[in-house]
């Protein structure tokens, strides 16, 4: 068989590799900033893109897919070639996706900031920025494919089929759910509302867990161990049915986001099972991983970079462990929205992504260089700081989570809340806080030393930019007919593409159509009504403020919520909510009941109006960072008729030609409003931000108590 | 780098073996130098499986078909609040009269600082809610008078109804503690009179 001859351009897989390193330290250092200022609230020092509620999605984003996304896109231009024997499709491709990718990171480092969001959790960035993804992301598609097909390989290997999943799955994730109808160029309101537009989004969001930080680092995970440990894989058996039961399963089990919330009972339920039969295809990822390393466990003790796969895959192990018991309703209804799950996330965050990305780094970077790793030692130190400052992040927060639900629950003697201020149930976890922040400070020391490490590696080798080697050309039909089942699959890298996009289609399908299409599952509640043009406008700010990062807007049918909050949310109540806002924890209390006057959460404009300013005149012991510039800044009222028109074009019913009259009743109200404070004695102008953001708040919940008929005169 | 040569051994024409393991390696699965083995799936890890779906199915057709109770969250939720109400004990009846003794003024105390401090200041100076250590009131200024105001609330003015937060004995306690202690003390900043001087 006559060779050929070909080399594999390593300049992709160094660009995705430095990117890896900056973004990955920048997306801690964010982190570890917002740590500290849920302990010191002041921190941000009343400058509004420094506040919790815009930097959390900035750390969010700048972790997922700037340090995971270019660690992913680092191995995957790196052993695609190698597997399939071929240089990559095109140079070219891979260079528009390197600086694609980068330039829309900037753009979520600066849009995020100002308060530039959707407000729906990890998919905060507006519809440009989202679209400029969707093309990025097919860039890289084509170019992966492409490549298989000019493969000199017959069978793709399993790596290559978890490439091809996460490419399939994401584009579809993503475009599903940033579907959205714009405002302006940098505003834009889903097309999804409310209960609905949970589901769509919690499909998105837990799997963007599943096929954008699980599936390509299992794909790394495939090249990368076997390489470093030089060991064959355990069982190409496992590879198959955990690799199909994982891709299959994962796609049903986002309602295990919104179990106990307003989601029909059939649902939830869905959403419990799909998770508990994950844990096995999960654990055959594993298994697979730890057994690779069956005799050659003597040479994990040596190598810093098998020392973390062996921590990685482990801390994998743990968090698809605990996720499906996290998934059963008696355990969600203690650990939602605490920081349990934060602890979790970060199992998987900083075990799984972290460790994987890092070990692959120690690997790569000498290959790269020719070279060997400039310290061995350095690279054990930053081994230990990970696996402990991980460790220090997660038990206090485990702890914490725990503590906080019990004391939410917690009824006296006589049958009333022990601890009806939240205030108490937030100092008694703040110690847990401070354990948090130094487990990222340990964390992130590791990460400064990886990068001295890896600089001097670079310093003392030279770059290889390309690498020969050698292979006969392709010849599909070498065997034919003599394949069967899954091998004959493997041979067609197509058809596997087309079937991975079926196996994914069906849970998402299956759960949809009926919320969708079923009226019963969203029970009409007559008097719920759009919100008013200046409520509107505070919720606009409410979601510019990412207000949703601390405090979520569902009441839990449990009696410790409606005792604490009012009663439990209804489907029915959510049906203009462009985006939902239920939120994920409740770092502060549920807002969803505060505009009640006759429930437990109401307050008065004024105490609003002092509480903005000053969090702490009003609680002492708030964690909540003010917002001075909410009374200082003019409401922008030039954007109301549009905001309405969107809103029409969505379904939400106001008047017709109600666009050119809202700012009249927005004036109206806020007069209304301001004058009230002012009586009180608060200087404040009708035109002022605060205005708009308290008349929101004083709306919320308070629908299915209204008998007053209709709140838009067609006059 | 390629699989761990060393390690090979071929056993007949159809496999070569993995000598640290001494298991199967796959005949012509090798990409970029990683081979395979041909071990089967671990059963306990088939058993897992088997039984996460054995489980999916039972809590799909209990939900499903026989509707369970347990697995009805609107049901759950009455269940809760029917059995809270069965428990809870009888409500004391006890005088509407000023407490003086140490332990009841402590636990006012406690409750207005955690609870009303919030719109009333610690001190009781007053911010949203009036100043309380002055001797104008705006609902009357008797034991009585204060203890209906927080348990019925003054809901369009801002002050909510502690009726169903707070039992008798705490609603009397902490506004005994406002009589005794807050009245007529000095607190940082005063809030202007609201409502008429009771002397
Ligand atoms: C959310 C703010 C707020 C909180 C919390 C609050 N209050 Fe008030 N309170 C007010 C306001 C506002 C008024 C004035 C009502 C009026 O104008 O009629 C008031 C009035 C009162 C009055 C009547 C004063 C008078 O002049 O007649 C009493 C007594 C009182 N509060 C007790 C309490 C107690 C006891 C608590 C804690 C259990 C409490 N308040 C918590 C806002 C609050
Ligand atoms: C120095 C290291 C890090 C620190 C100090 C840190 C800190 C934090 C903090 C304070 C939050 C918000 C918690 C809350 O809202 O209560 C958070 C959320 C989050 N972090 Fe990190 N983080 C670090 C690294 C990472 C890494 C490496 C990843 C992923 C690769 C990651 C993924 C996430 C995710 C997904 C969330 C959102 C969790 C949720 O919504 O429930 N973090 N982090």
């Amino acid at each position: 068989m006559e060779l050929q001859k070909f080399t594999y351009d390593n300049r992709l897989s160094r660009l995705f590799m430095n990117a890896t390193i900056f973004w990955g330290l920048i997306g801690m250092v964010v982190g570890l900033t917002i740590a500290l200022e849920m302990i010191f609230p002041h921190l941000s020092g009343g400058i509004s893109w420094l506040s919790f509620g815009r930097l959390r999605p900035l750390h969010t984003n700048a972790v997922i897919f700037a340090f995971v996304g270019n660690g992913m896109f680092t191995g995957i231009y790196y052993s695609t070639p190698r597997l399939l024997k071929t240089p990559m499709f095109s140079e070219m491709l891979g260079k528009i996706h390197f600086w694609g990718w980068q330039l829309i990171i900037v753009a979520a480092a600066i849009t995020l900031p100002l308060g530039i969001t959707v407000g729906k959790e990890y998919a905060e960035l507006e519809w440009p920025i989202d679209i400029a993804i969707a093309l990025i992301w097919v860039v890289f598609g084509i170019n992966l494919i492409m490549t298989m097909v000019k493969r000199r390989v017959k069978h793709i290997y399993v790596a290559i089929w978890f490439y091809i999943a996460t490419f399939v799955t994401v584009a579809v994730l993503h475009i599903v759910n940033s579907i959205s109808v714009p405002v302006s160029l940098l505003k834009s309101y889903p097309i999804y509302a409310g209960i609905q537009d949970a589901l769509v989004q919690w499909w998105y969001g837990h799997n963007a867990v599943a096929f954008f930080l699980t599936t390509p680092y299992l794909g790394l995970m495939y090249y990368f161990l076997p390489k470093a440990a030089n060991r064959p894989v355990y069982s190409y058996k496992l590879s198959i049915i955990h690799f199909w039961a994982l891709i299959f399963l994962y796609i049903w089990a986002g309602p295990h986001h919104l179990l106990y919330s307003a989601l029909p009972d059939w649902a939830q339920a869905l959403g419990v099972v799909f998770s508990v039969m994950l844990i096995a295809p999960s654990w055959g990822g594993m298994i697979n991983g730890l057994l690779t390393l069956r005799g050659a466990w003597d040479k994990v003790r040596e190598s810093p970079v098998l020392k973390m796969f062996v921590v990685a895959i482990t801390a994998y192990g743990m968090s698809t462990f605990e996720g499906p018991m996290l998934s059963l309703k008696s355990v969600n209804a203690i650990s939602h929205f605490t920081d349990w799950t934060i602890a979790h996330v970060h199992i998987g965050a900083l075990g799984w992504n972290g460790m994987l990305t890092f070990g692959m780094l120690y690997w790569l970077m000498p290959r790269l260089y020719n070279t060997k790793l400039y310290s061995i030692k350095m690279a054990n130190a930053h081994f230990w700081l990970a696996t402990t400052g991980m460790l220090f992040f997660a038990i206090p927060l485990y702890f914490a989570g725990f503590t906080q639900s019990l004391m939410w629950k917690e009824f006296t003697e006589e049958g009333y809340l022990q601890y009806p201020n939240f205030i108490e149930t937030v100092v008694q976890i703040l110690p847990m806080y401070y354990l948090r922040a130094f487990g990222g400070v340990l964390y992130l020391t590791g990460v400064v030393l990886m990068i001295i490490n890896l600089i001097k590696t670079a310093k003392a080798g030279l770059f290889v930019v390309s690498e020969e080697d050698q292979a006969p050309a392709l010849h599909t039909a070498d065997g034919h007919g003599k394949e069967k089942g899954h091998r004959l699959v493997e041979s067609k890298p197509i058809l596997f593409t087309i079937l991975v996009l079926i196996a994914i289609l069906i849970g998402g399908i299956i759960e949809f159509v009926p919320m969708f299409m079923v009226k019963s599952n969203v029970p009409t509640i007559a008097n719920v009504q759009p919100y008013t043009p200046l409520e509107l406008q505070g919720r606009d700010i409410y979601l510019r403020e990412g207000c949703y990062n601390c405090h979520s807007q569902m009441v839990r049918p449990f009696r410790s919520e409606v005792e604490r909050y009012g009663d439990y949310t209804k489907a029915g109540e959510t049906v203009y909510d462009h985006p939902f806002q239920f939120g994920s924890r409740r770092t502060g209390p549920d807002l969803a009941r505060s505009g009640v006057k006759s429930g437990p959460m109401y307050k008065p404009d004024s105490w609003h109006y002092n509480h903005f300013l000053e969090p702490q005149k009003m609680v002492a012991q708030s964690i909540m960072p003010p917002y001075p510039w909410l009374i200082k800044n003019d409401l922008d009222i030039s954007t109301t008729p549009r905001k309405i028109k969107v809103m029409q074009i969505l379904g939400v019913p106001y008047p017709e030609g109600y666009a050119d009259k809202a700012n009249d009743d927005l004036k109206k109200q806020a007069n209304k409003i301001a004058q009230g404070l002012r009586d009180g004695g608060i200087q404040v102008e009708d035109t002022k931000e605060v205005i708009a953001l308290i008349a929101y708040i004083q709306r919320l919940g308070t629908d299915i108590y209204n008998t007053e008929g209709s709140k838009f005169s067609e006059k | 780098m390629t699989t761990d040569k060393d390690h090979i051994k071929k056993s007949d024409a159809e496999y070569e073996i993995d000598t640290l393991t001494n298991k199967k390696l796959l005949k012509d699965h090798e990409y970029d130098g990683i081979r395979e083995l041909d071990n089967q799936l671990p059963s306990w890890w088939k058993w897992l499986f088997i039984i996460t779906i054995v489980f999916s199915v039972v809590y799909l057709i209990r939900l499903w078909v026989f509707r369970a109770d347990d697995l009805i969250q609107r049901k759950e939720f009455d269940k809760e609040m029917a059995n809270a109400k069965a428990n809870a004990p009888k409500v004391e009846t006890i005088e509407i009269a000023l407490l003086t003794d140490a332990t009841s003024l402590a636990n006012g105390k406690e409750t207005w600082t955690k609870i009303c401090a919030v719109c009333h200041l610690v001190d009781g100076g007053g911010l949203v809610g009036p100043n309380m250590t002055d001797n104008y009131w705006i609902h009357g200024n008797t034991i009585e008078d204060l203890f209906n105001v927080t348990t019925t609330g003054v809901i369009e003015k801002g002050m909510i109804s502690y009726k169903d937060q707070f039992s008798v004995r705490q609603r009397l306690e902490v506004t005994s503690y406002i009589l005794t202690e807050l009245v007529g003390s000095t607190p940082a900043v005063a809030k202007e009179p609201q409502g008429e001087l009771y002397e």
